[in-house]
Protein backbone atom coordinates (compact mmCIF):
# COMPACT_ATOMS: atom_id res chain seq x y z
CA UNK A 1 0.00 0.00 0.00
CA UNK A 2 2.83 2.43 1.12
CA UNK A 3 4.73 1.27 -2.26
CA UNK A 4 1.34 2.74 -4.39
CA UNK A 5 0.87 5.66 -2.83
CA UNK A 6 3.57 7.31 -4.74
CA UNK A 7 2.03 6.80 -7.44
CA UNK A 8 -0.33 9.87 -8.62
CA UNK A 9 -2.69 7.74 -9.90
CA UNK A 10 -3.18 5.85 -6.62
CA UNK A 11 -3.29 9.64 -4.62
CA UNK A 12 -6.01 10.20 -7.05
CA UNK A 13 -7.71 7.73 -6.46
CA UNK A 14 -7.67 7.59 -2.62
CA UNK A 15 -8.78 10.82 -2.65
CA UNK A 16 -11.81 10.29 -5.13
CA UNK A 17 -13.08 7.42 -3.12
CA UNK A 18 -12.95 9.25 0.50
CA UNK A 19 -14.51 12.40 -1.50
CA UNK A 20 -17.00 9.85 -2.74
CA UNK A 21 -17.44 8.54 0.61
CA UNK A 22 -18.44 11.85 2.35
CA UNK A 23 -21.36 12.53 -0.02
CA UNK A 24 -22.65 8.95 -0.05
CA UNK A 25 -22.81 8.87 3.19
CA UNK A 26 -24.63 12.15 3.56
CA UNK A 27 -27.28 11.22 0.62
CA UNK A 28 -27.14 7.91 1.17
CA UNK A 29 -28.59 8.03 4.47
CA UNK A 30 -30.91 10.52 3.36
CA UNK A 31 -31.89 8.01 0.77
CA UNK A 32 -32.26 4.95 2.80
CA UNK A 33 -34.24 7.31 5.49
CA UNK A 34 -36.83 8.28 2.66
CA UNK A 35 -37.45 5.17 1.18
CA UNK A 36 -36.24 6.46 -2.38
CA UNK A 37 -33.71 3.62 -3.12
CA UNK A 38 -35.25 2.45 -6.07
CA UNK A 39 -35.81 6.54 -7.25
CA UNK A 40 -31.76 6.77 -6.49
CA UNK A 41 -31.04 3.70 -9.05
CA UNK A 42 -33.72 5.24 -11.38
CA UNK A 43 -31.29 8.26 -11.36
CA UNK A 44 -27.81 6.47 -11.56
CA UNK A 45 -28.70 3.87 -14.91
CA UNK A 46 -30.20 6.88 -16.64
CA UNK A 47 -27.60 9.00 -15.98
CA UNK A 48 -25.88 7.12 -18.67
CA UNK A 49 -27.95 8.88 -21.16
CA UNK A 50 -25.56 11.93 -19.91
CA UNK A 51 -22.39 9.69 -20.75
CA UNK A 52 -23.90 9.16 -23.95
CA UNK A 53 -24.54 12.94 -25.32
CA UNK A 54 -21.09 14.02 -23.75
CA UNK A 55 -19.81 11.83 -26.39
CA UNK A 56 -22.14 12.45 -29.12
CA UNK A 57 -21.48 16.33 -28.11
CA UNK A 58 -17.55 16.13 -27.84
CA UNK A 59 -17.80 17.61 -24.54
CA UNK A 60 -16.50 17.17 -21.04
CA UNK A 61 -18.24 14.46 -19.67
CA UNK A 62 -18.63 14.73 -16.22
CA UNK A 63 -20.39 18.44 -16.06
CA UNK A 64 -23.01 17.39 -19.55
CA UNK A 65 -23.75 13.86 -17.15
CA UNK A 66 -24.48 15.93 -13.70
CA UNK A 67 -26.49 18.04 -16.02
CA UNK A 68 -28.30 15.49 -17.82
CA UNK A 69 -28.83 13.43 -14.30
CA UNK A 70 -30.06 16.00 -12.38
CA UNK A 71 -32.77 16.59 -15.30
CA UNK A 72 -33.59 13.25 -15.06
CA UNK A 73 -33.96 13.30 -11.28
CA UNK A 74 -36.31 16.39 -11.50
CA UNK A 75 -38.30 14.46 -13.76
CA UNK A 76 -38.46 11.85 -11.48
CA UNK A 77 -39.33 13.89 -8.39
CA UNK A 78 -42.21 15.31 -10.38
CA UNK A 79 -43.77 11.79 -11.52
CA UNK A 80 -43.37 10.86 -7.79
CA UNK A 81 -45.50 13.70 -7.02
CA UNK A 82 -48.09 13.64 -9.53
CA UNK A 83 -48.51 10.19 -10.11
CA UNK A 84 -48.11 8.53 -7.34
CA UNK A 85 -49.93 5.21 -7.94
CA UNK A 86 -47.92 4.45 -10.52
CA UNK A 87 -44.86 6.09 -10.56
CA UNK A 88 -42.46 3.26 -9.48
CA UNK A 89 -43.34 1.89 -13.32
CA UNK A 90 -42.37 5.26 -14.67
CA UNK A 91 -39.76 5.38 -13.08
CA UNK A 92 -38.80 2.04 -14.19
CA UNK A 93 -39.38 2.97 -18.01
CA UNK A 94 -37.22 6.56 -17.33
CA UNK A 95 -34.62 4.12 -15.74
CA UNK A 96 -34.10 2.08 -18.93
CA UNK A 97 -34.80 4.95 -21.35
CA UNK A 98 -31.68 6.54 -20.04
CA UNK A 99 -30.17 3.93 -20.69
CA UNK A 100 -30.62 3.05 -23.76
CA UNK A 101 -29.76 6.56 -25.50
CA UNK A 102 -26.65 6.71 -23.76
CA UNK A 103 -25.80 3.43 -25.50
CA UNK A 104 -27.98 4.41 -28.91
CA UNK A 105 -25.78 7.92 -28.74
CA UNK A 106 -22.84 6.34 -28.38
CA UNK A 107 -23.13 3.90 -31.22
CA UNK A 108 -24.22 7.33 -33.21
CA UNK A 109 -20.46 8.68 -31.81
CA UNK A 110 -18.02 8.54 -35.15
CA UNK A 111 -14.68 6.96 -34.05
CA UNK A 112 -15.89 6.60 -30.79
CA UNK A 113 -13.48 3.91 -28.66
CA UNK A 114 -13.65 5.19 -24.89
CA UNK A 115 -13.82 2.80 -22.56
CA UNK A 116 -17.60 2.15 -21.87
CA UNK A 117 -17.01 -0.37 -19.05
CA UNK A 118 -15.34 2.46 -17.15
CA UNK A 119 -18.62 4.37 -16.80
CA UNK A 120 -20.57 1.50 -15.41
CA UNK A 121 -17.93 -0.44 -13.25
CA UNK A 122 -15.95 2.89 -12.29
CA UNK A 123 -12.43 4.15 -13.25
CA UNK A 124 -10.83 4.93 -10.07
CA UNK A 125 -7.74 4.14 -10.85
CA UNK A 126 -7.68 6.65 -13.96
CA UNK A 127 -9.29 9.96 -12.31
CA UNK A 128 -7.52 12.84 -13.54
CA UNK A 129 -6.83 16.11 -11.24
CA UNK A 130 -9.50 17.85 -13.19
CA UNK A 131 -11.97 15.50 -12.30
CA UNK A 132 -10.97 15.89 -8.31
CA UNK A 133 -11.77 19.54 -8.63
CA UNK A 134 -14.84 19.00 -9.59
CA UNK A 135 -15.90 16.43 -7.71
CA UNK A 136 -14.74 18.16 -4.60
CA UNK A 137 -16.43 21.47 -5.88
CA UNK A 138 -19.76 19.09 -6.18
CA UNK A 139 -18.92 17.70 -2.75
CA UNK A 140 -18.73 21.09 -1.16
CA UNK A 141 -22.42 22.34 -2.92
CA UNK A 142 -24.14 19.26 -2.06
CA UNK A 143 -23.18 19.47 1.65
CA UNK A 144 -23.69 23.00 1.78
CA UNK A 145 -26.91 22.87 0.42
CA UNK A 146 -27.47 19.33 2.93
CA UNK A 147 -26.62 21.61 5.88
CA UNK A 148 -28.76 24.94 4.87
CA UNK A 149 -31.98 22.73 5.02
CA UNK A 150 -31.09 20.32 7.22
CA UNK A 151 -33.89 20.94 9.37
CA UNK A 152 -36.35 20.51 6.83
CA UNK A 153 -34.79 17.09 5.73
CA UNK A 154 -35.17 15.85 9.02
CA UNK A 155 -39.02 16.50 9.27
CA UNK A 156 -39.51 15.18 6.38
CA UNK A 157 -37.92 12.09 6.21
CA UNK A 158 -39.43 11.41 9.57
CA UNK A 159 -42.25 12.36 9.01
CA UNK A 160 -43.97 13.38 5.48
CA UNK A 161 -47.83 14.04 6.91
CA UNK A 162 -46.50 15.66 9.83
CA UNK A 163 -44.20 18.07 7.94
CA UNK A 164 -46.89 19.19 5.41
CA UNK A 165 -49.39 19.89 7.89
CA UNK A 166 -46.78 22.42 9.66
CA UNK A 167 -46.33 24.13 6.62
CA UNK A 168 -43.12 22.77 5.72
CA UNK A 169 -42.19 22.78 1.92
CA UNK A 170 -41.96 18.83 1.63
CA UNK A 171 -42.55 19.33 -2.48
CA UNK A 172 -39.55 21.97 -2.59
CA UNK A 173 -37.43 19.12 -0.15
CA UNK A 174 -38.15 16.35 -2.37
CA UNK A 175 -37.34 17.83 -5.31
CA UNK A 176 -34.11 19.18 -3.70
CA UNK A 177 -33.49 15.51 -2.48
CA UNK A 178 -32.92 14.25 -5.78
CA UNK A 179 -31.35 16.94 -7.54
CA UNK A 180 -28.85 16.10 -4.70
CA UNK A 181 -28.65 12.35 -5.31
CA UNK A 182 -28.13 12.81 -9.34
CA UNK A 183 -24.83 15.33 -7.90
CA UNK A 184 -23.80 12.29 -5.75
CA UNK A 185 -24.60 9.98 -8.17
CA UNK A 186 -22.45 11.43 -10.61
CA UNK A 187 -19.64 11.68 -8.32
CA UNK A 188 -19.84 7.99 -7.45
CA UNK A 189 -19.67 6.84 -10.81
CA UNK A 190 -16.09 7.87 -11.18
CA UNK A 191 -15.50 5.60 -8.04
CA UNK A 192 -17.65 2.83 -8.47
CA UNK A 193 -19.90 3.45 -11.64
CA UNK A 194 -23.43 3.42 -12.61
CA UNK A 195 -24.30 -0.08 -12.10
CA UNK A 196 -22.65 0.01 -8.33
CA UNK A 197 -23.75 3.38 -7.09
CA UNK A 198 -26.60 1.88 -5.18
CA UNK A 199 -24.36 -0.74 -3.16
CA UNK A 200 -21.91 2.47 -1.82
CA UNK A 201 -25.32 4.03 -1.49
CA UNK A 202 -26.93 1.64 1.05
CA UNK A 203 -24.95 -0.58 2.64
CA UNK A 204 -22.88 2.05 4.70
CA UNK A 205 -26.43 3.73 5.68
CA UNK A 206 -28.26 0.67 6.51
CA UNK A 207 -25.22 -0.48 8.42
CA UNK A 208 -25.06 2.95 10.35
CA UNK A 209 -28.89 3.38 10.99
CA UNK A 210 -29.45 0.83 13.50
CA UNK A 211 -25.99 2.37 15.59
CA UNK A 212 -26.89 5.72 15.57
CA UNK A 213 -29.19 7.72 17.68
CA UNK A 214 -29.54 10.89 14.93
CA UNK A 215 -29.36 11.15 11.64
CA UNK A 216 -26.11 13.77 11.44
CA UNK A 217 -24.42 10.67 13.34
CA UNK A 218 -25.84 7.87 10.58
CA UNK A 219 -24.36 10.34 7.78
CA UNK A 220 -20.99 10.77 9.40
CA UNK A 221 -20.59 6.74 10.48
CA UNK A 222 -22.01 5.70 6.93
CA UNK A 223 -19.46 8.26 5.46
CA UNK A 224 -16.78 6.67 7.72
CA UNK A 225 -17.47 3.03 6.50
CA UNK A 226 -17.33 4.30 3.42
CA UNK A 227 -14.23 5.43 3.21
CA UNK A 228 -12.79 2.10 4.81
CA UNK A 229 -14.44 0.26 2.10
CA UNK A 230 -12.86 2.63 -0.63
CA UNK A 231 -9.47 2.22 0.89
CA UNK A 232 -10.10 -1.35 1.52
CA UNK A 233 -11.23 -2.26 -2.03
CA UNK A 234 -8.82 -0.40 -3.15
CA UNK A 235 -5.73 -2.12 -1.20
CA UNK A 236 -7.19 -5.48 -2.73
CA UNK A 237 -7.77 -4.32 -6.25
CA UNK A 238 -4.29 -3.08 -6.12
CA UNK A 239 -2.42 -6.17 -4.23
CA UNK A 240 -4.70 -8.54 -6.28
CA UNK A 241 -4.73 -6.90 -9.84
CA UNK A 242 -9.01 -6.72 -9.81
CA UNK A 243 -11.56 -4.47 -10.89
CA UNK A 244 -11.80 -1.61 -8.49
CA UNK A 245 -14.75 -0.48 -8.28
CA UNK A 246 -16.05 -4.18 -7.83
CA UNK A 247 -13.29 -4.89 -5.24
CA UNK A 248 -15.10 -2.04 -2.93
CA UNK A 249 -18.59 -3.35 -4.02
CA UNK A 250 -16.89 -6.45 -2.44
CA UNK A 251 -15.54 -5.35 0.46
CA UNK A 252 -18.79 -3.37 1.47
CA UNK A 253 -20.87 -6.55 0.83
CA UNK A 254 -18.29 -8.29 3.08
CA UNK A 255 -18.49 -5.85 5.66
CA UNK A 256 -23.01 -6.14 5.63
CA UNK A 257 -22.21 -9.48 5.76
CA UNK A 258 -20.24 -9.19 9.14
CA UNK A 259 -22.49 -6.32 10.44
CA UNK A 260 -25.61 -8.86 9.95
CA UNK A 261 -23.97 -11.11 12.48
CA UNK A 262 -23.14 -9.00 14.57
CA UNK A 263 -25.47 -8.49 17.98
CA UNK A 264 -28.65 -6.07 16.33
CA UNK A 265 -28.22 -3.37 19.40
CA UNK A 266 -26.44 -2.74 22.11
CA UNK A 267 -28.32 0.58 22.15
CA UNK A 268 -31.18 -0.69 24.02
CA UNK A 269 -28.86 -1.33 27.76
CA UNK A 270 -27.24 1.70 26.63
CA UNK A 271 -30.60 3.97 26.91
CA UNK A 272 -31.70 1.77 30.03
CA UNK A 273 -28.37 2.56 31.82
CA UNK A 274 -28.64 6.60 30.58
CA UNK A 275 -32.71 6.53 31.73
CA UNK B 1 -68.38 34.16 21.83
CA UNK B 2 -64.43 33.44 20.51
CA UNK B 3 -64.13 32.12 17.19
CA UNK B 4 -65.39 28.17 16.72
CA UNK B 5 -62.08 25.49 16.04
CA UNK B 6 -63.56 24.50 13.16
CA UNK B 7 -66.17 25.96 10.74
CA UNK B 8 -66.85 24.05 7.33
CA UNK B 9 -70.05 24.33 4.77
CA UNK B 10 -71.66 23.19 1.81
CA UNK B 11 -67.63 21.15 1.62
CA UNK B 12 -67.09 18.21 -0.86
CA UNK B 13 -64.05 16.77 -2.01
CA UNK B 14 -64.07 14.16 -4.74
CA UNK B 15 -60.82 11.30 -5.29
CA UNK B 16 -61.00 11.07 -9.32
CA UNK B 17 -64.56 11.46 -10.42
CA UNK B 18 -65.87 9.87 -7.02
CA UNK B 19 -67.03 12.10 -4.76
CA UNK B 20 -65.86 11.01 -1.31
CA UNK B 21 -67.40 14.10 1.16
CA UNK B 22 -70.77 15.92 0.19
CA UNK B 23 -72.67 18.39 1.96
CA UNK B 24 -70.62 18.41 4.99
CA UNK B 25 -71.50 20.93 7.25
CA UNK B 26 -70.11 21.53 10.57
CA UNK B 27 -69.19 24.01 13.28
CA UNK B 28 -67.40 22.75 16.33
CA UNK B 29 -67.27 25.33 19.09
CA UNK B 30 -63.75 25.96 20.83
CA UNK B 31 -63.29 23.47 23.70
CA UNK B 32 -64.77 20.45 21.99
CA UNK B 33 -63.44 17.16 21.67
CA UNK B 34 -64.70 15.58 18.96
CA UNK B 35 -65.02 11.73 17.65
CA UNK B 36 -65.24 11.58 14.02
CA UNK B 37 -66.60 8.12 13.58
CA UNK B 38 -67.09 6.49 10.42
CA UNK B 39 -67.32 3.39 8.04
CA UNK B 40 -63.58 2.61 6.49
CA UNK B 41 -63.50 4.78 2.92
CA UNK B 42 -66.59 6.88 4.50
CA UNK B 43 -63.81 10.21 4.40
CA UNK B 44 -62.44 10.41 7.91
CA UNK B 45 -59.23 10.48 7.26
CA UNK B 46 -59.77 12.48 3.80
CA UNK B 47 -61.96 15.32 6.28
CA UNK B 48 -58.72 15.89 8.55
CA UNK B 49 -56.71 15.86 5.81
CA UNK B 50 -58.54 18.96 4.85
CA UNK B 51 -58.16 20.34 8.04
CA UNK B 52 -54.96 20.40 7.97
CA UNK B 53 -54.94 21.51 4.30
CA UNK B 54 -52.80 18.50 3.13
CA UNK B 55 -55.66 17.94 0.31
CA UNK B 56 -57.90 20.91 -0.95
CA UNK B 57 -61.67 20.97 -1.17
CA UNK B 58 -63.63 20.56 -4.71
CA UNK B 59 -65.48 23.42 -3.36
CA UNK B 60 -67.11 24.97 0.05
CA UNK B 61 -65.29 26.62 2.38
CA UNK B 62 -63.38 25.20 5.53
CA UNK B 63 -62.06 27.55 7.85
CA UNK B 64 -59.91 26.06 11.25
CA UNK B 65 -59.19 28.70 14.06
CA UNK B 66 -60.33 31.07 11.74
CA UNK B 67 -57.75 30.67 9.51
CA UNK B 68 -57.55 28.76 5.96
CA UNK B 69 -56.54 25.17 6.72
CA UNK B 70 -52.89 25.09 6.20
CA UNK B 71 -52.30 28.31 7.75
CA UNK B 72 -52.63 27.94 11.32
CA UNK B 73 -49.02 26.33 11.34
CA UNK B 74 -48.08 25.50 15.12
CA UNK B 75 -51.92 26.22 16.20
CA UNK B 76 -52.72 23.22 15.12
CA UNK B 77 -51.21 19.63 16.48
CA UNK B 78 -51.24 16.79 14.40
CA UNK B 79 -51.26 13.20 15.41
CA UNK B 80 -50.72 11.09 12.02
CA UNK B 81 -51.48 7.52 12.24
CA UNK B 82 -49.07 5.09 13.96
CA UNK B 83 -47.78 3.58 10.45
CA UNK B 84 -46.22 6.92 8.90
CA UNK B 85 -42.97 6.31 10.71
CA UNK B 86 -40.33 4.35 10.32
CA UNK B 87 -39.55 1.73 13.18
CA UNK B 88 -36.05 1.95 12.60
CA UNK B 89 -35.29 6.09 11.92
CA UNK B 90 -32.23 7.23 13.96
CA UNK B 91 -33.75 9.90 16.66
CA UNK B 92 -34.16 10.18 19.99
CA UNK B 93 -37.42 10.66 22.27
CA UNK B 94 -36.08 14.28 22.77
CA UNK B 95 -35.17 15.54 19.53
CA UNK B 96 -38.71 13.62 17.64
CA UNK B 97 -40.45 15.83 20.29
CA UNK B 98 -38.29 19.07 18.88
CA UNK B 99 -39.37 18.18 15.41
CA UNK B 100 -43.17 19.72 16.61
CA UNK B 101 -41.57 23.19 16.51
CA UNK B 102 -40.57 23.93 13.10
CA UNK B 103 -41.55 26.90 11.19
CA UNK B 104 -43.51 26.88 8.25
CA UNK B 105 -41.88 27.84 4.79
CA UNK B 106 -38.74 28.20 3.65
CA UNK B 107 -37.58 29.80 7.25
CA UNK B 108 -37.69 26.89 9.35
CA UNK B 109 -35.99 24.82 7.21
CA UNK B 110 -32.30 26.11 8.36
CA UNK B 111 -30.22 23.73 9.84
CA UNK B 112 -28.65 26.17 12.15
CA UNK B 113 -29.94 27.37 15.60
CA UNK B 114 -28.51 29.20 17.85
CA UNK B 115 -27.60 27.94 21.05
CA UNK B 116 -30.57 29.98 23.00
CA UNK B 117 -33.41 28.85 21.08
CA UNK B 118 -31.53 25.93 20.85
CA UNK B 119 -31.85 25.44 24.89
CA UNK B 120 -35.56 26.94 24.73
CA UNK B 121 -36.66 24.31 22.23
CA UNK B 122 -35.12 21.84 24.24
CA UNK B 123 -37.09 23.15 27.78
CA UNK B 124 -40.14 23.01 25.74
CA UNK B 125 -40.05 19.73 24.38
CA UNK B 126 -39.25 18.09 27.88
CA UNK B 127 -42.07 20.15 29.35
CA UNK B 128 -43.87 18.68 26.46
CA UNK B 129 -42.82 14.56 27.61
CA UNK B 130 -43.88 15.44 30.79
CA UNK B 131 -46.94 16.09 30.45
CA UNK B 132 -47.22 12.64 28.17
CA UNK B 133 -45.32 10.95 30.85
CA UNK B 134 -42.32 9.91 29.51
CA UNK B 135 -39.64 12.84 30.74
CA UNK B 136 -37.15 10.28 31.58
CA UNK B 137 -37.22 8.85 28.14
CA UNK B 138 -36.14 11.51 26.32
CA UNK B 139 -32.53 10.65 25.28
CA UNK B 140 -33.58 7.73 24.49
CA UNK B 141 -33.27 5.67 20.83
CA UNK B 142 -37.77 6.22 19.79
CA UNK B 143 -37.10 2.58 17.93
CA UNK B 144 -35.90 1.25 21.69
CA UNK B 145 -40.19 2.36 23.14
CA UNK B 146 -43.49 0.47 23.12
CA UNK B 147 -46.19 1.17 20.86
CA UNK B 148 -48.12 3.19 23.25
CA UNK B 149 -45.41 4.93 24.55
CA UNK B 150 -44.57 6.06 21.12
CA UNK B 151 -48.04 6.98 20.39
CA UNK B 152 -47.41 9.50 23.63
CA UNK B 153 -43.89 10.46 22.25
CA UNK B 154 -45.80 11.81 19.35
CA UNK B 155 -48.43 13.68 20.95
CA UNK B 156 -45.91 15.31 22.86
CA UNK B 157 -44.88 16.66 19.59
CA UNK B 158 -48.09 17.79 18.64
CA UNK B 159 -48.20 19.59 21.78
CA UNK B 160 -44.92 20.89 22.13
CA UNK B 161 -46.09 24.34 20.48
CA UNK B 162 -48.36 24.77 22.79
CA UNK B 163 -51.58 24.27 19.96
CA UNK B 164 -55.31 25.36 20.14
CA UNK B 165 -56.54 22.31 18.13
CA UNK B 166 -55.54 18.83 18.31
CA UNK B 167 -55.91 16.95 15.15
CA UNK B 168 -55.89 12.90 16.10
CA UNK B 169 -55.72 10.22 13.51
CA UNK B 170 -57.04 6.94 14.72
CA UNK B 171 -54.81 7.23 18.41
CA UNK B 172 -55.57 4.16 19.54
CA UNK B 173 -54.84 2.07 16.55
CA UNK B 174 -52.11 -0.47 17.38
CA UNK B 175 -51.56 0.29 20.93
CA UNK B 176 -52.79 -2.37 23.24
CA UNK B 177 -56.28 -1.92 25.83
CA UNK B 178 -54.15 -0.43 29.01
CA UNK B 179 -52.41 1.95 26.53
CA UNK B 180 -55.57 2.47 25.38
CA UNK B 181 -56.99 4.08 29.03
CA UNK B 182 -53.87 5.75 29.43
CA UNK B 183 -53.74 7.49 26.20
CA UNK B 184 -57.65 8.47 27.08
CA UNK B 185 -57.07 9.81 30.29
CA UNK B 186 -53.84 11.79 28.90
CA UNK B 187 -56.75 13.07 26.32
CA UNK B 188 -59.13 13.54 28.28
CA UNK B 189 -56.45 16.37 30.27
CA UNK B 190 -55.12 17.90 27.28
CA UNK B 191 -59.36 18.67 26.42
CA UNK B 192 -59.76 20.90 29.52
CA UNK B 193 -57.01 23.49 27.09
CA UNK B 194 -57.53 22.55 24.33
CA UNK B 195 -59.90 21.16 21.21
CA UNK B 196 -59.37 18.33 20.44
CA UNK B 197 -60.98 16.19 16.76
CA UNK B 198 -60.13 12.25 16.81
CA UNK B 199 -60.68 10.28 14.06
CA UNK B 200 -61.58 6.64 15.34
CA UNK B 201 -62.84 3.25 14.55
CA UNK B 202 -62.68 2.04 17.40
CA UNK B 203 -66.01 2.67 19.30
CA UNK B 204 -64.83 1.94 22.76
CA UNK B 205 -62.76 4.84 22.81
CA UNK B 206 -65.55 6.98 22.79
CA UNK B 207 -66.22 6.76 26.45
CA UNK B 208 -66.75 9.36 28.90
CA UNK B 209 -64.21 12.19 27.78
CA UNK B 210 -65.83 12.85 24.25
CA UNK B 211 -67.91 15.62 24.38
CA UNK B 212 -69.81 15.40 20.93
CA UNK B 213 -69.67 12.65 17.73
CA UNK B 214 -69.52 13.20 13.80
CA UNK B 215 -70.31 10.46 12.10
CA UNK B 216 -69.07 10.72 8.34
CA UNK B 217 -69.94 8.37 6.24
CA UNK B 218 -69.82 10.73 2.90
CA UNK B 219 -71.70 13.20 4.57
CA UNK B 220 -71.33 14.18 7.94
CA UNK B 221 -73.97 14.36 11.05
CA UNK B 222 -73.03 16.05 13.95
CA UNK B 223 -74.15 15.01 17.21
CA UNK B 224 -73.59 17.32 19.96
CA UNK B 225 -73.56 14.93 22.84
CA UNK B 226 -71.52 11.61 23.44
CA UNK B 227 -74.45 9.54 23.59
CA UNK B 228 -73.75 6.59 21.39
CA UNK B 229 -77.32 5.74 20.14
CA UNK B 230 -78.59 2.98 18.05
CA UNK B 231 -78.66 5.16 14.93
CA UNK B 232 -75.20 7.06 15.52
CA UNK B 233 -73.98 3.26 15.53
CA UNK B 234 -75.65 2.56 12.74
CA UNK B 235 -74.15 5.55 11.11
CA UNK B 236 -70.72 5.16 12.41
CA UNK B 237 -70.28 1.13 11.43
CA UNK B 238 -71.98 2.07 7.90
CA UNK B 239 -74.58 -1.21 8.81
CA UNK B 240 -78.04 -1.44 8.72
CA UNK B 241 -79.49 -1.67 12.00
CA UNK B 242 -82.34 -4.15 10.55
CA UNK B 243 -80.01 -6.69 9.83
CA UNK B 244 -78.68 -6.76 13.42
CA UNK B 245 -75.34 -5.65 15.18
CA UNK B 246 -72.66 -5.07 13.49
CA UNK B 247 -69.81 -5.56 16.25
CA UNK B 248 -69.09 -8.69 17.02
CA UNK B 249 -67.99 -9.05 20.96
CA UNK B 250 -66.94 -11.92 22.40
CA UNK B 251 -65.88 -12.82 25.99
CA UNK B 252 -65.92 -15.31 28.56
CA UNK B 253 -67.57 -15.49 31.95
CA UNK B 254 -69.03 -11.84 31.96
CA UNK B 255 -71.46 -10.39 30.04
CA UNK B 256 -69.99 -7.53 27.50
CA UNK B 257 -71.36 -4.10 28.21
CA UNK B 258 -70.44 -0.59 26.95
CA UNK B 259 -71.41 2.89 26.87
CA UNK B 260 -74.13 3.69 29.18
CA UNK B 261 -74.79 7.65 29.40
CA UNK B 262 -74.24 9.70 32.78
CA UNK B 263 -78.03 9.78 34.45
CA UNK B 264 -79.31 10.80 38.00
CA UNK B 265 -81.76 8.02 38.13
CA UNK B 266 -80.56 6.40 41.97
CA UNK B 267 -82.63 3.04 41.20
CA UNK B 268 -80.30 2.57 38.83
CA UNK B 269 -76.74 0.57 39.35
CA UNK B 270 -75.17 3.93 40.13
CA UNK B 271 -74.42 6.56 38.15
CA UNK B 272 -72.08 7.13 34.97
CA UNK B 273 -70.71 3.73 33.37
CA UNK B 274 -68.49 4.04 30.40
CA UNK B 275 -65.90 1.42 29.90
CA UNK B 276 -64.54 -0.99 27.18
CA UNK B 277 -65.00 -5.18 27.05
CA UNK B 278 -62.64 -6.39 29.67
CA UNK B 279 -65.37 -7.20 31.82
CA UNK B 280 -65.19 -4.65 34.54
CA UNK B 281 -66.35 -7.17 37.73
CA UNK B 282 -67.83 -4.13 39.19
CA UNK B 283 -69.69 -2.81 36.28
CA UNK B 284 -73.23 -3.53 35.73
CA UNK B 285 -74.20 -6.79 33.76
CA UNK B 286 -76.84 -5.34 31.66
CA UNK B 287 -75.41 -2.42 30.67
CA UNK B 288 -78.01 -1.93 27.82
CA UNK B 289 -75.38 -3.06 24.55
CA UNK B 290 -75.99 -0.61 21.88
CA UNK B 291 -79.51 0.60 23.39
CA UNK B 292 -79.14 2.71 26.64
Amino acid sequence: MMEALSFEFFRNALLAGLLASVICGVIGSLVVVNRIVFLAGGVAHASYGGVGLAFYLGLPVLPVTAGFSTLAALCMAWVTLTSRERADTVIGVLWAAGMALGIILLDLTPGYNADLMSYLFGSILAVPVEDLWLMAALAAVVLVLVALFARGLLVMSFDTDFARSRGVPVRFLHFLLMGLTALCVVMVIRVVGLILVLALLTIPPFMAERRCRSLAGMMLLSAALSALFCVGGLWLSYSLDLTSGASIIAVACVGFGLSLCLPQRRSQEKAAGRA
Amino acid sequence: MSTPAIEISDLWFAYGGTRVLEGVNLTLPAGEFLAVLGPNGGGKSTLLRLLLGLVTPGGGGVRVLGSPPGEAGGRIGYLPQFTQVSASFPITVLEAVRLGLIRPGLLGLGGFVGRAQRRREHEAALNALARVGLADHAQRRLSDLSGGQRQRVFIARAIVSGPELLLLDEPTASVDGRSRQELMALLAELNTEMTIVMVSHDMSTVDGCVTSIACVNRGLHFHADSRLTPDIFAEATGADPKVGCPVELFAHGKVPHRVVHAHDDPHCCGGRHASGFEGDPKGPKAGGGQGA
